[in-house]
């Protein structure tokens, strides 16, 4: 498994379904996790604690969460901060950004996509490489490679795609069709036969094998897939 | 028909009763007024003769130029008492200075003489030919229908282009307008209370639907916008008991089904906000690239994804097109009408992709030709097929609205033909 420190951080989102379940995700990976559901319960918390990551619901019931990011960068520059915003407008993500978020989450994302996030942001703390490691597999998703024990792995793209979606959730059941519409994207609307998937994936654990890789990609029922580590 | 065209046909029609009614009581006024005349000279006439007999004159002599005759006969008692005293009628008579008949207008009196002996005077004077009137009075009203005609339709054509101006300004309007789209307002410059009063309802009525209109398209994007949060959060406690309980596979089976189930609806509900994007035009900047590589890669994609389908995908694409648009609008304008190609050909079917002439054309094999009319509605469906969502070609269609382009669906010797023509006008411009 992947190594990284466990950070401290803080939850600023009004909805309470949404809150319970980041918490839950983020628990679950042994973060510590404060939540806060409105601007001033936020306010106060940040100022009295100090925390390795925030994620920052823009839209708040009492105030733009904008203006607290503006807050959170005055005071201390040592916190990174993810922008969740309902809004997927491109004008918040920009003036997130500008203002110096880490990272941005648009609403509505899966939970999986946010452990990924807090995960990459954790590496980015330790100065690290933005890569992914599991077992003797290590993919970069910034160059695009993956290294089987130091050694590259030639892979064309969907195949690099497939890995890469397994690599940010390992251990976790994945259905077909959601991994035919994050590798293929929306193209797969209305496909019934998913041969093209069964296609990509047995070069892929044809070449996963040869290179010696310690992890394996197991089909679990019909139904899905489950990146599972030999350690 | 237009209403000017109707107008100026009935004119024409109602003027012909009239003017043909008008022509009888002409003629019948006219005669009336020769005869009356005539009967006055020949009641002076007969006067004249009357007292010359019963005075034993002498009588005028029977041709004083005039073309006057009389006849003088003696009756029976009981001749005279079956006929009137006085009588006039028209009859032809034989006139020997002119050695022809004539028309005349005659007037029999029958009288007693002083030893009660019965008479019977008959006096005539020539009068006017009662077939050259009509022929005259006909001719003369053809042609005051011929002027008249002329001058009745100009007139009105006149008029009615004048007074009706403000109503061809509303329906002119009325032909520009766009519902959704931004306008000027319903022109009204009239002092015409009927008009004003049109022009005030149009104009409430646009605004009213327009309303409609913007209401709807924001009921939409709110409600798809609102359901976003609950929707992952669905899925995300799905992933939850995917991945953290120990379920049997019978018990993942089905929380699989109904993630995807769940999925479909998230597709779903995305695709509409695109859509309401779009509607919105949300997507304003543009950019100048080649749409060529677009289309190359999308159809690389859907042979991938319908390779079991093996399906025959030609493609006829110049080196290079430019187009001036919104990549990501020209994108989602490529992938449906492709994907909506490869989607409903029937295995082992042809697709065509050609651009030609600045037209893209996608054809596939088809049965029978599809609604025209509806294909690009909303949730419009021919093959119920699941998973798809039904926006596919109303997308095409917004976007093509968006930039204004020309859309068509056409069925073509057994194929279904869509041709959108691309923005590439800068070129040429340039």
């Amino acid at each position: 498994m992947a190594t990284f420190a466990y950070m401290k951080i803080l939850i600023i989102e009004d909805e309470p379904s949404l809150r319970e379940l980041m918490t839950r995700t983020l628990t679950s990976e042994r973060h510590i996790v404060e939540t806060a559901a409105t601007f001033s319960e936020a306010e106060m918390k940040l100022a009295d604690y100090k925390y390795d990551c925030i994620l920052l619901d823009i839209m708040l019931p009492d105030g733009n969460g904008l203006k607290l990011l503006e807050q959170i960068k005055h005071s201390d520059g040592g916190n990174s901060v993810i922008i969740i915003s309902a809004r997927d407008s491109l004008e918040d993500k920009v003036a997130g950004l500008e203002q110096g978020a880490d990272d941005y989450l648009a609403k509505p994302f899966h939970l999986m996509e946010l452990s990924a996030r807090i995960k990459s942001v954790a590496r980015r703390m330790r100065g690290g490489q933005r890569c992914l490691t599991v077992g003797n597999v290590r993919l970069d998703p910034e160059s695009n490679r993956v290294f089987v024990n130091d050694t590259e792995v030639a892979l064309l793209r969907k195949e690099f795609d497939i890995l890469a979606y397994f690599m940010q959730r390992p251990n976790h059941m994945i259905d077909k069709t959601a991994l035919a519409e994050a590798v293929w994207g929306d193209h797969i609307d209305s496909v019934d036969n998913f041969h093209f998937v069964y296609a990509q994936m047995k070069n892929l654990r044809h070449k996963l094998t040869s290179a010696g890789a310690s992890i394996e990609i197991k089909s679990v029922y019909g139904f899905g897939y489950k990146l599972v580590s030999e350690e | 028909m237009r209403l000017i065209y109707r107008m100026a046909l009935r004119l024409s029609l109602a003027l012909i009763p009239l003017i043909a009614i008008w022509a009888a009581v002409f003629y019948f006024t006219v005669a009336d007024q020769i005869n009356d005349e005539a009967d006055d000279s020949l009641e002076d006439y007969s006067e004249l003769i009357m007292i010359r007999v019963l005075g034993n004159r002498q009588l005028p002599p029977l041709n004083d130029g005039s073309n006057n005759s009389y006849s003088i006969t003696p009756v029976s008692a009981e001749y005279a008492n079956e006929h009137p005293d006085i009588e006039y009628y028209d009859a032809e008579v034989y006139i020997p200075e002119k050695r022809e008949t004539e028309p005349a207008r005659i007037m029999t009196t029958i009288f007693q003489d002083s030893e009660g002996r019965f008479y019977e005077l008959k006096v005539s004077t020539p009068t006017f030919e009662k077939d050259d009137l009509q022929k005259a009075i006909l001719s003369l009203i053809v042609a005051l229908y011929l002027l008249l005609l002329p001058i009745i339709i100009g007139l009105t054509v006149g008029i009615y282009n004048q007074s009706l101006k403000p109503l061809y300004a509303l329906l002119n309007w009325l032909d520009g307008y766009k519902p959704g789209k931004s306008h000027t307002p319903v022109p009204n410059d009239t002092d015409i209370k009927e008009f004003n009063k049109l022009n005030v309802a149009a104009q409430k009525a646009v605004e009213r639907s327009e309303q409609f209109h913007e209401r709807q398209k924001q009921f939409i994007g709110n409600a798809s916008h609102e359901l976003q949060t609950p929707l992952a959060v669905l899925g995300n406690r799905m992933e939850w008991m995917l991945n953290s309980m120990n379920l049997n596979e019978e018990q993942m089976g089905e929380i699989m089904k109904m993630k995807r189930t769940l999925s479909s609806i998230v597709r779903l509900n995305k695709t509409l906000l695109l859509l309401t994007k779009i509607e919105n035009n949300q997507f304003p900047d543009s950019n100048r690239f080649d749409i060529v590589p677009m289309i190359e890669e999308q159809k690389e994609l859907y042979d991938e994804i319908y390779a079991h389908k093996e399906l025959d995908c030609r493609v006829t694409l110049p080196t290079k097109f430019e187009v001036t648009m919104n990549d990501s609008l020209a994108s989602v304008l490529l992938d449906n009408l492709i994907k909506n190609a490869y989607i409903h050909t029937a295995d082992k079917g042809s697709i065509a992709i050609t651009l030609e002439n600045g037209t893209l054309k996608v054809s596939n094999d088809g049965v029978a030709p599809l609604d025209g009319e509806h294909i690009f509605d909303r949730f419009y469906r021919n093959s119920g097929k699941e998973g798809s969502t039904g926006l596919g070609l109303a997308l095409v269609k917004a976007v093509t609205e968006c930039y204004s382009l020309d859309l068509r669906y056409e069925f073509k010797e057994k194929r279904h033909v869509f041709s959108v023509t691309l923005p590439e006008n800068e070129t040429k411009e340039n």
